[in-house]
């Protein structure tokens, strides 16, 4: 048996003012695998996501990636470069003055010379269907090119997880479409955390669901929606249409 | 509120948006200096530095009504900091005010650190119109500008917008609400509104310094421009140089 890409182990954390977040979370995912990390606001989702990318630190238990813990140690740049996270607000990742520049940050950082980042974060923006915006800045943009913009930023470095927090926010039905038709033709590792049962449901396998800083269901996506009673119990919405 | 339009002609093509930025940059700064640090009185030279820069303006195809709008607000600093002179430097009082009295080296002065205020300005914000503010940031560091300035400056403009729109939110919910009726209520709304967008700037750097280091960085800030010296450009750029020295040496001669 292979080992899992990502495991998660016994996982906890308290922000410095002692808020709990994060209780005793654990969980794998396999190579090719697409979660979705389901619950409602404040139940820890997007806690858990920064803690995939050593952007927090766990107050217990800990995190591995392709087997290597996720830590401050010298493998944390490697580590950042294979766990692509793509924050809940486009705008938090959208810093620099134009989007080429945003989308070449990465590549840049990665020791990527000037020149191949460009090549790169070109193709990128090409394959987003962004090409021609690459010299404007995040503000000219319209929300769902802000959405898509944000993923290339995260795509260019060609991660091996993908981890979305609340990735249609602000995105229209068209826009979800495109978003979930875009990620269904990669082959990333998924993990997405959302309260949108549609979003989860048309991209997901499997559903994970966090309340209070806790797991309390792992399962089958298909199964896990069809349970009414669990979706009231944990305040979530039946996907539309149901 | 928008500031969209700032520098609408940096991508008008002229022979000084063909200019590498660093070469506009400074082209700029020699002309603002050598107006700036005229000696009092240097009428000529103060005179050949603004033909420069109209020279420039009308190469740039930069409208000369624009260039005096923007340039209208700093000046307007300027007018009311170098007011005093009027009455302040002793001489032969030209006009009597009653408590006090203009007089004629104090026009003298008032007007020369005017007409030197002008040009600086002028050389200024034909710069920043003509050119694109990321063109700008790179020029500043190629110039060896410390790494912290021009990345925090590459930041700022970013956020610059972001609080904008935030701004313009907060503004429309309180207005909504029948907020800002009456001068003391506006005060009250205007303190609330300032220190709610302080409140969400910081968190916003918080978020966005994570997604910074979710993408690898290390504290430095890395840059794709890459622009191409010609040799006119160079040779441009030395003749503007040159210009300015003479007209300085000149002028204090």
């Amino acid at each position: 048996m292979t080992a899992p890409l990502v495991e998660i182990r016994e996982l906890g954390f308290h922000y410095p003012d002692g808020t709990p977040a994060l209780d005793g979370v654990s969980l794998a995912v396999a190579r090719g695998e697409r979660v979705a990390v389901l619950g409602p606001t404040g139940s820890g989702k997007s806690t858990l996501l920064q803690h995939l990318n050593g952007l927090l630190r766990p107050t217990a238990g800990g995190v591995w990636i392709e087997g290597v813990t996720v830590d401050a140690g010298p493998g944390l740049s490697d580590i950042r470069r294979k766990v692509g996270l793509v924050f809940q607000d486009p705008n938090d990742q959208l810093f620099l003055p134009t989007l080429m520049e945003d989308v070449a940050f990465g590549p840049l950082n990665d020791g990527v010379g000037p020149v191949d980042a460009a090549a790169r974060a070109t193709a990128m923006l090409r394959e987003l269907g962004l090409d021609g915006v690459g010299a404007r800045a995040a503000h000219h943009l319209s929300g769902g090119e802000r959405r898509l913009a944000a993923l290339a930023t995260v795509l260019v470095s060609r991660p091996v997880v993908l981890a979305l927090d609340e990735p249609t926010g602000d995105l229209d039905a068209r826009g979800r479409m495109r978003l979930v038709d875009l990620l269904r033709a990669r082959g990333e590792t998924l993990l997405v955390a959302t309260h949108d049962l549609t979003l989860a449901r048309a991209l997901c396998g499997r559903g994970v669901v966090l309340y209070g800083g806790r797991v309390v269901a792992d399962r089958e996506l298909g199964a896990l929606l069809a349970d009414r009673a669990l979706l009231e119990r944990y305040g979530l919405e039946s996907p539309s249409g149901e | 509120m928008s500031f969209h339009h700032l520098d609408q002609f940096a991508t008008v093509p002229s022979p000084v948006t063909a200019m590498p930025p660093v070469a506009r940059l400074v082209g700029a700064t020699s002309v603002a200096v050598g107006a700036a640090t005229l000696p009092l009185g240097a009428w000529p030279a103060a005179a050949a530095l603004g033909a420069l820069v109209a020279a420039m303006t009308l190469l740039a195809r930069v409208p000369v009504p624009l260039l005096l709008r923007r340039m209208s607000g700093p000046l307007a600093f300027v007018l009311l900091a170098s007011a005093g002179l009027l009455v302040f430097v002793p001489g032969d009082p030209v006009l009597d005010l009653g408590w006090v009295a203009v007089t004629r080296p104090g026009v003298e002065r008032f007007g020369f650190v005017l007409a030197r205020a002008v040009v600086a300005l002028s050389a200024a914000v034909l710069l920043v119109t003509t050119t694109e503010f990321p063109d700008l940031l790179d020029a500043l560091r190629r110039l060896r500008l410390p790494r912290v300035v021009t990345t925090a400056l590459s930041l700022a403009y970013r956020l610059l917008y972001l609080l904008m729109e935030e701004l313009e939110r907060l503004l429309r919910a309180a207005r909504s609400r029948n907020a800002g009726a009456g001068a003391a209520s506006r005060r009250r709304l205007a303190a609330g509104v300032a220190a709610a967008v302080l409140q969400r700037a910081f968190a916003r750097a918080e978020r966005t310094h994570r997604a910074m280091l979710a993408r690898g960085y290390q504290g430095e800030l890395a840059t794709l421009t890459e622009w191409r010296w010609r040799a006119w450009m160079v040779a441009a750029l030395a003749t503007l140089l040159g210009l300015v020295l003479v007209t300085a040496v000149l002028a204090r001669g």
